[in-house]
C-alpha cells in the first residue's frame, strides 16, 4: 500500500484509525524513505511545540486577567483590601450598567455632574457622597454608593461610585471630583447586565500599581477623607 | 462568575494560540485581551454545555482575521525583524534558542492566514481535524489541504524537509 503525504500527516497527527496506523508503521519499518518523511513531520511538530509551548508557563499579564475580575493583590497586602475588591466587584456584577455614555448624563440639569473649567465634575448629591461617604460605613440604601477608593498613577485619590443616574470613577482634581469614567446608572434598565470586569478593569487600569497597594483599606479611606482627599 | 473563572483557566492556552497567529508577543496579548473583552460582552451567546475553549478560540480567530484584513487595507506590513526579541542574557545557548524561535515566528508569519490558523489549531493547540474544521467553519477536506500546504511551506522554511 502506498501512503501519500496526506496520510503521513494524518498518521503523525493521530488522525488515522488503529489498523491503518499499524500498517503505516509496518511499512515504515521496511521503507527508509517513508520513515524519513514521518520523522520529518515529527520534527516539525516538536519544533513548533518547543517554540510555542513555553508560552503556557509564562505569567499571564495583568491586563488579561483584570477584565476577568481577578485583580491580584500584592502578597504582602493585608486581607481587607482583598476582601473589598471581591465585595465591590460582586456588587458591580449585579449592577446594570451601560457602556453608552449618552449626552443626557451630562446635560446641565442632569444633577450629578457639572462642567467646571472644562472638566466634568461631580456636583450635588454625587459630590457629597464622594466627599463624605465611607465605603465601610455607608447606608445600604444610600442613593449613591461608594465602592473602591484608590490612588491613580498621578497619585490623585479616585473613588468608584454607583448611583441611579450614573455609575463610574471620579478622581480628585483641583478640590473637585472629576469624572474620569462613566457608565449608565442603576436605573438604566435598557442596558445589558454589567460584567463585573468592566468597572474593575477601568479601575485597575487607573491604579498607581498593579499590586493593589494603591487601594485604600477602611483605615486609609478614613485618613484620606480627614486630609480632605488631597 | 463561573465563565470568568473558566476563561481565566484558558488564558495560557489562548495566549499560545494568539502567539502562533500574531507572531509578535505584544500583538498576541492585544488580541487575547480583545477576545476576553468580547467574550465577556457576548457571554450570553455561549451555550452552557458546549465547549468554552472552542468558543473562545473562534472569537480570537475571528478578531485576528478582522484585524489582519484591516491592517492590509491600510497597507500595513508587519516587520518581523522589528519583533525580534531583545536578548538580555548573552549566553550562547540562549541566543541560539532565541534565533531559532525567530525562525519559527518568521516561517509562521509568511504563511497565508488560512494555512497559519490550520497549523496553529492542529499542530500547536492539538485539536483534531474535525474540531479545527468546525472552529474555522470549513469542511474537513479544506482543513486538511490547508494543513498540508502550510506544513510543506514550514518544512521548507525551517529546513525540516525529509
Amino acid at each position: 500500500m502506498n501512503f501519500d503525504d496526506e496520510m503521513i500527516m494524518a498518521y503523525v497527527d493521530g488522525e488515522l484509525d488503529l489498523v491503518t496506523a499499524k500498517r503505516i508503521e509496518k511499512a515504515a519499518a521496511a521503507d527508509a524513505g517513508l520513515a524519513g518523511k514521518i520523522a520529518a513531520q515529527h520534527r516539525l511538530r516538536a519544533r513548533l511545540s518547543a517554540h510555542f509551548d513555553p508560552v503556557l508557563d509564562e505569567p499571564v499579564p495583568q491586563r488579561l486577567q483584570a477584565p476577568l475580575n481577578v485583580v491580584q493583590l500584592g502578597p504582602d497586602k493585608s486581607a481587607p483590601s482583598r476582601f473589598r475588591v471581591t465585595q465591590w466587584a460582586a456588587m458591580a456584577a449585579s449592577l446594570a450598567i451601560g457602556l453608552m455614555v449618552g449626552p443626557q448624563i451630562f446635560a446641565p440639569d442632569a444633577g450629578p455632574v457639572t462642567v467646571e473649567g472644562g472638566m466634568l465634575v461631580a456636583s450635588a448629591d454625587l459630590d457629597k457622597a464622594l466627599t463624605t461617604q465611607l465605603a465601610s460605613s455607608q447606608a445600604n440604601d444610600a442613593p449613591v454608593r461608594i465602592g473602591l477608593t484608590f490612588r491613580n498613577d498621578d497619585n490623585a485619590i479616585c473613588r468608584t461610585f454607583e448611583g441611579a443616574d450614573m455609575s463610574g470613577i471620579a478622581c480628585r482634581n483641583n478640590r473637585a471630583w472629576q469624572i474620569r469614567q462613566s457608565f449608565s446608572g442603576t436605573t438604566a434598565h435598557e442596558f445589558r447586565q454589567a460584567s463585573a470586569g468592566e468597572i474593575a478593569r477601568a479601575a485597575t487600569a487607573m491604579m498607581a500599581d498593579n499590586s493593589g497597594q494603591s487601594i485604600a483599606d477602611a483605615e486609609a479611606e478614613k485618613a484620606w477623607q480627614k486630609a480632605g482627599w488631597e | 462568575m463561573a465563565i470568568e473563572q473558566d476563561i481565566l483557566a484558558l488564558l495560557p492556552r489562548l495566549r499560545r494560540f494568539a502567539r502562533s497567529l500574531a507572531s509578535n508577543p505584544s500583538d498576541a496579548d492585544d488580541l487575547c485581551q480583545s477576545a476576553v473583552e468580547k467574550a465577556l460582552l457576548a457571554q450570553h451567546q455561549w451555550q452552557v454545555g458546549t465547549r468554552l475553549d472552542s468558543w473562545m478560540y473562534r472569537i480570537t480567530r475571528n478578531l485576528w482575521i478582522d484585524r489582519h484584513r484591516a491592517e492590509r487595507r491600510k497597507g500595513f506590513a508587519a516587520n518581523i525583524d522589528d519583533a525580534a526579541v531583545h536578548i538580555a542574557d548573552d549566553s550562547f545557548e540562549r541566543m541560539e534558542s532565541q534565533l531559532e524561535l525567530n525562525d519559527v515566528d518568521k516561517a509562521m508569519a509568511n504563511l497565508p492566514d488560512d494555512q497559519r490558523e490550520a497549523i496553529a489549531l492542529v499542530l500547536v493547540e492539538g485539536y483534531s481535524y474535525k474540531e479545527a474544521a468546525e472552529m474555522i467553519g470549513v469542511k474537513l477536506g479544506t482543513l486538511t489541504s490547508r494543513l498540508g500546504r502550510g506544513r510543506e511551506a514550514l518544512m521548507v522554511a525551517l529546513g525540516e524537509a525529509a
